[in-house]
């Protein structure tokens, strides 16, 4: 079992294990199915029309199989033992479509690992989230690749209204190449906090973010990390469009290189269509600092050790909410990103 | 001997800083090094620890071991520490700066309590800091490192008298557990908190001018005025 499968293993209150395209575990914690909980694969749930109804309706439609989870929370449930998946492509391609829906007034806590091995070459993961009012959802995305691995990931989410979503990719070991892109729309009232730590090693990635702040008391705060290592080229264009009033934005894009020969592109845009949007952004892409190194070794940390301790640092602080369930899991792969990147 | 420093120069930018110094520090001694703004105390303070950029010449022992050719992470572990002036902001959370640093030199997080930096901990490491707060956070990393010889470089500046209380009981601890103290300070508002001084030392133009007991030393400062000492005026 790797680390990652472990991880999704701990004290979780649903779990889903799909390797290539077979189911390997599918768990549901006692008492959940009885209060209306599901999980179970695409293919059964939209034996419901209402669930029919709902595939495509949060990403644009792509042709691709049943293969892959549904989760559905009913209302006044608060759950926060996390809800795991987790995805392993280890032979050719894996195509996946995941759906998950979090009724009124619910909280959930998930956790979505991908990773590949062996001969996985393609995984293509297409994820449709929708919370409905009030809702709030922890969404933590996990991914580590193989290097002969090429991913695209789309994600969609609806933020009904008053909902709120914390979403959180983290990526500590990145494919060949990576097309991933997150979509959000939120309704009156509802928020948004998407953070994303991705560490780049060699190949191209590309990571979008879209926002939409589609009624009025929308809010939305998109927080981007990036660490690109030797012969890396990500780009990383992330936009707030504002479409009612009395909405609010922030983007904030970082790049740390720790390598000459890797390439960051951040594209921070802010879009306002109707007057009464607050829309701000920042973006920097910066080196690790000479004097932060030498402080640290007269602290006595190798240089090595300092370097890695100040990529950790640079990446946790671009998490400004973590999950409390998860905090021991997301601190455990904050240091494997520092050791990574340090080499 | 804990640190000796036989006949040392020290050289920044091709500009020759300290010159000529000689310095013994014992365990269990604090020795205070007193001077004007620029008269090299934070460089020589800064060459002992290894830091790049500075060229040394003259012998520096620790422990008998000669340090020349040391890197700082490799002195810190023989047990030197230095106590910045002001630190710079770090990318790191202070408090994993802590942990990192007591695992490192298994010390007890619980060292840390006399500092109240509570509201501190989860912020970046000295980032938007007061002067008090910073001092106590880098006098608290220090000792976490358990030093051999603790090398303090201006503990007393821009920091408040509550604060300073905090800070002269930290250094009275560090020194009777047995750790020698090489303390630089520029107004010597520290002095009247340490119970111990073993010597005092004044610094001019990178030169020590005079040495000896602490109160002599200081009032000697107070009435000649630093230049005074360096054309010869020994009390």
């Amino acid at each position: 079992m790797s680390f990652l499968e472990k991880t999704v293993d701990a004290g979780s209150t649903a779990l889903y294990l799909q390797r290539n395209y077979e189911i390997v575990r599918q768990l549901l914690a006692k008492g959940l199915a009885e209060r209306g909980f599901i999980l179970e694969p695409l293919k059964k749930a939209v034996e419901r029309e209402w669930v029919r109804k709902l595939l495509w309706t949060a990403l644009p439609e792509r042709d691709v199989g049943l293969s892959g989870a549904f989760v559905y929370v009913p209302p006044g449930v608060s759950l926060r033992a996390p809800v795991s998946t987790c995805f392993v492509v280890s032979e050719g391609a894996q195509e996946v479509h995941n759906v998950l829906v979090v009724g009124e007034g619910s909280e959930l806590v998930v956790l979505s690992t991908c990773t590949s091995a062996g001969k996985g070459s393609l995984h293509a993961g297409y994820t449709e989230i929708f919370l409905e009012r009030g809702a709030k959802l922890d969404y933590v995305i996990v991914h580590a690749w193989a290097k002969n691995t090429d991913v695209v990931a789309e994600t969609g989410v609806v933020v009904g209204e008053g909902a709120s979503l914390n979403d959180v990719y983290i990526s500590l070991r990145s494919p060949r190449s990576l097309r991933e892109s997150t979509r959000i729309t939120v309704r009156r009232g509802g928020s948004a906090l998407a953070s994303s730590l991705y560490l780049a090693g060699s190949g191209s990635s590309t990571l979008e973010t879209i926002v939409t702040l589609e009624e009025e008391g929308a809010s939305a705060e998109v927080d981007s990390k990036i660490v690109a290592a030797s012969g890396s080229f990500v780009s990383n264009p992330i936009t707030i469009e504002a479409k009612a009033p009395n909405t609010r934005g922030h983007v904030e894009c970082r790049g740390l290189q720790l390598s000459p020969d890797s390439v960051i592109v951040t594209a921070p845009a802010l879009r306002s269509a109707r007057g009464g949007a607050q829309l701000t952004h920042e973006a920097a892409i910066g080196k690790i600092s000479e004097e932060e190194l030498a402080y640290l070794m007269t602290k006595g940390f190798s240089e090595e050790e300092a370097a890695s301790m100040l990529v950790r640092g640079f990446l946790e602080l671009g998490l400004k909410s973590v999950p409390e369930p998860l905090k021991p899991q997301i601190s455990s792969i904050l240091d494997l990103m520092a050791k990574f990147a340090t080499g | 001997m804990l640190l000796e420093i036989e006949n040392v120069s020290v050289e920044v930018e091709g500009r020759l800083v300290v010159q000529g110094v000689s310095l013994a520090v014992g365990r269990g001694e604090v020795h205070v090094l007193l001077g004007p703004n620029g008269s090299g105390k934070t460089t020589l303070l800064r060459a002992i620890m290894g830091l790049p950029g500075y060229r040394v010449e003259g012998r520096l022992l620790f422990e008998g071991r000669e340090l020349n050719g040391l890197k700082p992470h490799e002195r810190a572990r023989l047990g030197i520490a230095l106590m910045h002036q002001n630190p710079r902001p770090l990318s790191v959370k202070l408090s994993h700066l802590a942990r990192e640093i007591s695992r490192r030199f298994g010390t007890p997080l619980d060292v840390l309590r006399d500092f109240a930096l509570d509201s501190l901990m989860e912020r970046e490491a000295f980032k938007g800091f007061s002067g008090g707060e910073a001092k106590k956070a880098e006098l608290a990393l220090t000792i976490l490192q358990r030093p051999k010889l603790a090398m303090l470089d201006e503990p007393d500046s821009g920091v408040d008298l509550e604060s300073l209380k905090v800070v002269g009981r930290a250094i009275n601890r560090l020194a009777e557990g047995g750790a020698g103290v090489l303390l630089v300070t520029h107004t010597g508002a520290i002095i009247e908190y340490l119970r111990r001084v073993t010597a005092a030392h004044v610094i001019v133009r990178g030169r020590i001018v005079a040495s000896g007991d602490a109160e002599t030393m200081l009032e000697a400062v107070k009435r000649k005025g630093y230049e005074v000492l360096a054309r010869g005026g020994i009390p």
